[in-house]
């Protein structure tokens, strides 16, 4: 069974908040675990948020769409933003040196996300889709 | 995030509640601002009721601590909860912060003196 929602904002810092909630909402009728949740909302938190500031600039009028998929065996969601060039910068970033402020936001995804893929819309915006696996309880058994 | 402010003697202890992210690591910055155009610049952030942090709101610690240390000052924090201890050690950040278990040994810490 698959719980998925269509979610669209417009490209403020307030979004960032209000998707979290959203986010929280729809997670607390899934029953997740703890580390499922945490893995999930930091994950698609670092992508819309990138999404929000780099891709769109903060522009109100631009809009991140969010599609999450809550199935027995993962938590999936697809972030798209309205911005160009972004497959190119995640393609030229360089690491983060200690004392930056910013740069750490791809390497969190890719450490809590099962999988992470990125590609470029056809307007040129960009496409993040993650995947983070669960411990179903026929998994555990398995083991 | 709410922020709660007290003075423990040469200490002023920052108690933030809630996320620490892109929108509300702003409001920590300016409080830290604050504090420090008053010249109060030896600076606690005890995040025990932060529940949720990311890669923004790592930003907005790494910001302060260098307005700290601009002005000679010191940041320490504690009560990191495991969730958030891991993502510190992830991004090689638990290197760069002084982090302690308890407020209290925080507080009562030497300066860690650097050549």
């Amino acid at each position: 069974m698959t719980d998925s929602r269509s979610l669209e904002y417009p490209s403020t810092e307030e979004s960032i908040e209000q998707m979290l909630d959203d986010l929280n909402v729809l997670l607390d009728d899934s029953h997740v675990t703890a580390e499922e949740r945490n893995a999930f909302l930091l994950a698609v938190s670092e992508a819309f948020t990138n999404a929000i500031v780099h891709g769109n600039g903060l522009k109100p009028g631009k809009e991140v769409k969010l599609t999450l998929r809550i199935k027995e065996n993962e938590l999936s969601a697809d972030i798209l933003d309205e911005g160009q060039k972004g497959l190119e910068q995640i393609r030229q970033r360089k690491p983060s040196a200690p004392m930056d402020e910013g740069g750490r936001g791809i390497d969190l995804i890719e450490h809590y996300a099962t999988a992470v893929g990125y590609m470029e819309t056809d307007t040129g915006g960009l496409r993040v889709s993650i995947r983070v696996s669960r411990k179903t309880e026929t998994c555990k058994e398995n083991i | 995030m709410k922020i709660k402010v007290k003075d423990e003697g040469q200490v002023t202890v920052l108690s933030l509640n809630g996320r620490l992210d892109l929108a509300t690591g702003a409001g920590l910055k300016e409080e830290i601002k604050k504090l420090c155009d008053k010249d109060s610049t030896r600076i606690h952030l005890n995040l025990e009721e932060v529940d949720f942090i990311n890669s923004s709101g790592l930003g907005a610690l790494v910001s302060v601590m260098k307005q700290i240390r601009l002005k000679k000052g010191r940041l320490t924090l504690s009560n990191l909860a495991p969730y958030v201890r891991e993502i510190f050690d992830i991004t090689q950040l638990a290197h760069v912060f002084e982090i302690f278990e308890t407020e209290q040994d925080a507080i009562t810490s030497p300066a860690v003196v650097t050549s």
